[in-house]
């Protein structure tokens, strides 16, 4: 989709106008369409929202409960107030939202571990995380707005309040719609009403002009290519692995054994974390090499399953090993159960052996073991970091992945979106209480000074943390073990880390 | 005129002082010390012993002990290097990584994880001396034996392992130990001080680790020019070159290569017999 810039002043096909249109329906568009919606002072405004999947079925879903997508988002204290602000959360199917409590994170070298508990941070009433996560399949029709998307992989939210109240504003949904190009005049013809605005040429042979474009289009955004706006970043050399897990509760040797508490390890190749579902169901998320993201792909269930257990307690030589004897096909070349047996049965016996004197009540809590996996649930993605040299253009905005991406470690990248959308939101009414256009840069550059520096930090300390950990090497890996173990200790610091993760730390908290 | 540097057993003061200092105090479980390499990285005091006694002839000592006797343990092999215990104190109080990686190398071979699951022992009875005294001449075995008759040592002299703090890694020290007499005969290295730091240079090419270097940062202090010449000119170079391109020592089963001709097992292993000086 290049931008394409005319000179012409020809009146194309015939045009619909809009205020805003959002292209992309993930769940940043979906929710800043709802935002917009619910506002007061923008629900009067002309909203169009182009997707290019299908949302039928998305609407139309139920939930089945042995089916679980693959697809789960973790959301802070602070999203979850935002869904709930703009109705979508009472929504959501209460069945498929988990709460997560507590977290569990440690060194897969040298065992450091750090724990946090979301009820020791103060002034919190909520947990620290929500998991909101649905099915696959699509069932007959009902009102329901918690959707997840089907063989594509992605996860959209509608508000029925939202749509019921499409009535009364004007938000028209375009699905199973790409959009063809995005173009804008330039030159002296620039200077006549309107004609600054940006064209969208949809594959459904519609036009449309828009006073405002936000780009929600997810990382390979075609409007911040249309807006010649950089991307800056890296590529990480990683693969994320998400998979459905289906895990025995009564084999972690946690508290309450371990229900709601989310588990991370950080392996030299890469964090695996495994976040708690209902029903005795996790989410698993590995970030690891391309190579062995791919092996774990074709991996048989039971080998699969194994090898998770033994990410989350065996050392890396023993990991090592396990990776090499993997044949091309997927197939493994030795007994994988067999061999975590043993490496498990000495490690269980040196621990059974070993006393140690001291304070600590409790030895390490254990997660619980895997049983299965849930069939083609098992996908891997690349992982990268990018942040966009700017948020905001004439008369374009970006949220949410089009605007940066994060190293899936710490959870925080749809939370960020979100974060992203109640900005926009309260910037877009702000600029109409003042009667000013609301697809002027200057009414944007708010939305700008106010995200772009939270979202850079949040960005650089999970790239930081990505590198820390990604070696084995004995220094830094003492090094950190060290801080972590410290950090562990001392509450207050853990505190404030806790409540920047969960949102509740921002410089202008104004909700 | 060799000088035996081998490790025998000998009772000694220092151990006597280490079983007085050490008490037995009440324990909670834990399973931090299960996971490997927890106890190099972890916080803990340095005036308790991480573990209780793990397996037989185990020593539990606190870090400040280990400390001690690693600084006393290395000036008393300096002194007399003839004192096998010595020798063996400083190694297992420094070995932690070392025993570590070599561990972790094994796994990653089939054949060295069958030696750590099996976790076969070396005695004069398990290798049945006077059944390989009958192997005809040439025969890895026969050579072995005729080894250790001339250096009138057998397998059982070798000083258990006391201070390692781990079940599994003290086996792979033990195992270390009891196959230094293969690796004397596998490379033609003589029993002199130079003919072990020949071999450690070895060591330390197979395994990429210095520590292996420790015991022999003071043996050249103690050798004459010539003997001095003859390993940095003759020996390291061919141990380098050798080391690194032979299977790992470690991960071999010994006991089912005594019947081959030792060039064969010279040549499986890729290794060359040392030069004969």
């Amino acid at each position: 989709m290049a931008a394409i810039r005319f000179q012409s002043t020809e009146a194309k096909a015939a045009k619909e106008e809009y205020d805003v249109v959002i292209v992309g329906g993930g769940i940043a568009g979906s929710a800043l369409a709802c935002a917009l919606a619910s506002n007061k002072a923008s629900s009067t405004l002309k909203i169009a929202l182009i997707e290019a999947f299908d949302l039928s079925n998305h609407i139309k879903w139920s939930p089945r409960p042995d089916q679980y997508s693959n697809r789960v988002s973790s959301l802070t204290p602070k999203s979850v107030a935002f869904l709930k602000k703009i109705g979508v959360w009472s929504e959501l199917d209460q069945s498929r939202v988990a709460a997560c409590e507590g977290m569990q994170v440690w060194d897969g070298v040298s065992g450091a571990r750090i724990t946090f508990d979301a009820a020791n941070v103060d002034g919190v009433q909520s947990s620290f995380l929500q998991q909101v996560f649905s099915g696959t399949v699509p069932a007959p029709p009902g009102v329901n707005s918690t959707t997840n998307q089907g063989p594509q992989d992605r996860t959209y939210m509608f508000n029925t309040d939202c749509r019921s109240s499409l009535l009364t504003i004007k938000l028209d949904i375009f699905e199973k719609t790409k959009v063809q190009g995005i173009t804008v005049e330039q030159g002296e013809s620039a200077q006549e009403p309107q004609a600054d605005w940006p064209t969208l040429q949809l594959d459904n042979g519609k036009t449309l002009v828009t006073r405002l474009l936000i780009g929600a289009d997810g990382v390979n955004s075609p409007v911040r290519s249309f807006a010649k706006i950089e991307s800056l970043g890296w590529d990480y050399s990683q693969f994320g692995l998400v998979a459905t897990l289906q895990i025995d509760p009564s084999t972690s040797t946690a508290p309450g054994q371990g229900k709601g508490i989310a588990w991370q390890r950080f392996l030299p190749t890469g964090p695996v974390a495994m976040l708690p579902l209902n029903n005795g169901y996790a989410s698993l998320v590995w970030s690891t090499t391309p190579k062995i993201a791919q092996d774990l792909k074709k991996l048989p269930a039971r080998d699969f399953c194994a090898l998770v257990n033994a990410a989350f307690s065996a050392s890396s030589a023993e990991l090592e090993y396990l990776y090499k004897n993997i044949g091309p096909d997927g197939q493994p070349l030795v007994d994988f159960q067999k061999e975590i047996e043993w490496r498990t049965s000495v490690h269980d016996m040196e621990a059974s052996k070993t006393m140690v004197r001291g304070s600590s009540s409790q030895g390490d809590a254990k997660p619980p073991k895997v049983v299965d996996v849930q069939e083609n649930t098992r996908a891997p993605f690349p992982l990268r970091m990018r942040n966009s040299s700017s948020y905001v253009e004439d008369r374009v905005v970006l949220v949410g992945d089009a605007a940066h991406t994060v190293h899936p470690l710490a959870g925080q990248g749809l939370n960020q979106g979100l974060a992203d959308v109640e900005c926009l939101t309260r910037v877009i009414e702000q600029s109409l209480l003042s009667g000013s256009d609301i697809g002027n840069i200057h009414s944007l550059t708010p939305y700008s000074s106010e995200r772009f520096l939270p979202n850079l930090a949040m960005l650089g300390t999970v790239d930081k943390l990505s590198k820390l950990y990604n070696t084995d090497f004995g220094p830094v890996v003492w090094a950190r073990s060290l801080g972590l173990t410290a950090v562990d200790k001392m509450g207050p610091i853990k505190n404030e880390i806790m409540r920047f993760a969960m949102g509740l730390e921002e410089p202008s908290n104004r909700s | 005129m060799s000088a035996r540097i081998l490790t025998r057993a000998n009772p000694s003061v220092l151990k006597q002082y280490l079983s007085r200092a050490g008490s037995s105090p009440t324990f909670t479980r834990s399973t931090r010390a299960a996971v490997p390499c927890a106890s190099i990285f972890t916080l803990r005091s340095p005036l308790k012993p991480p573990t209780g006694k793990l397996y037989e002839g185990h020593i539990p000592i606190s870090p400040l002990q280990r400390t001690i006797l690693a600084v006393g343990s290395a000036f008393t092999a300096l002194a007399n290097p003839l004192r096998g215990d010595m020798v063996a104190a400083l190694g297992e109080t420094t070995s932690g990584i070392f025993l570590n990686r070599i561990r972790d190398q094994m796994l990653q071979d089939p054949e060295g994880r069958r030696i750590l699951r099996e976790r076969p022992v070396i005695t004069s009875e398990t290798m049945q001396l006077d059944t390989l005294r009958q192997l005809p001449d040439g025969t890895f075995g026969r050579e072995y034996v005729r080894f250790l008759d001339d250096q009138q040592v057998s397998p059982d002299t070798r000083e258990p392992v006391h201070f390692v703090d781990s079940e599994e890694l003290a086996y792979v020290m033990q195992r270390y130990r009891e196959t230094h007499d293969f690796y004397h005969t596998l490379t033609g290295l003589p029993v002199t001080v130079d003919g072990e730091i020949a071999l450690k240079w070895f060591e330390m090419a197979q395994t990429g680790l210095p520590m292996t270097m420790l015991s022999s940062f003071f043996g050249p202090l103690r050798l004459s020019s010539e003997e001095r010449e003859r390993l940095f000119n003759v020996y390291v170079p061919w141990a380098l070159e050798n080391g690194s391109t032979s299977k790992l020592l470690m991960n071999v089963r010994w006991e089912e290569w005594m019947e081959k001709p030792v060039e064969e097992v010279q040549r499986e292993l890729g290794v060359q017999p040392c030069p004969q000086v």
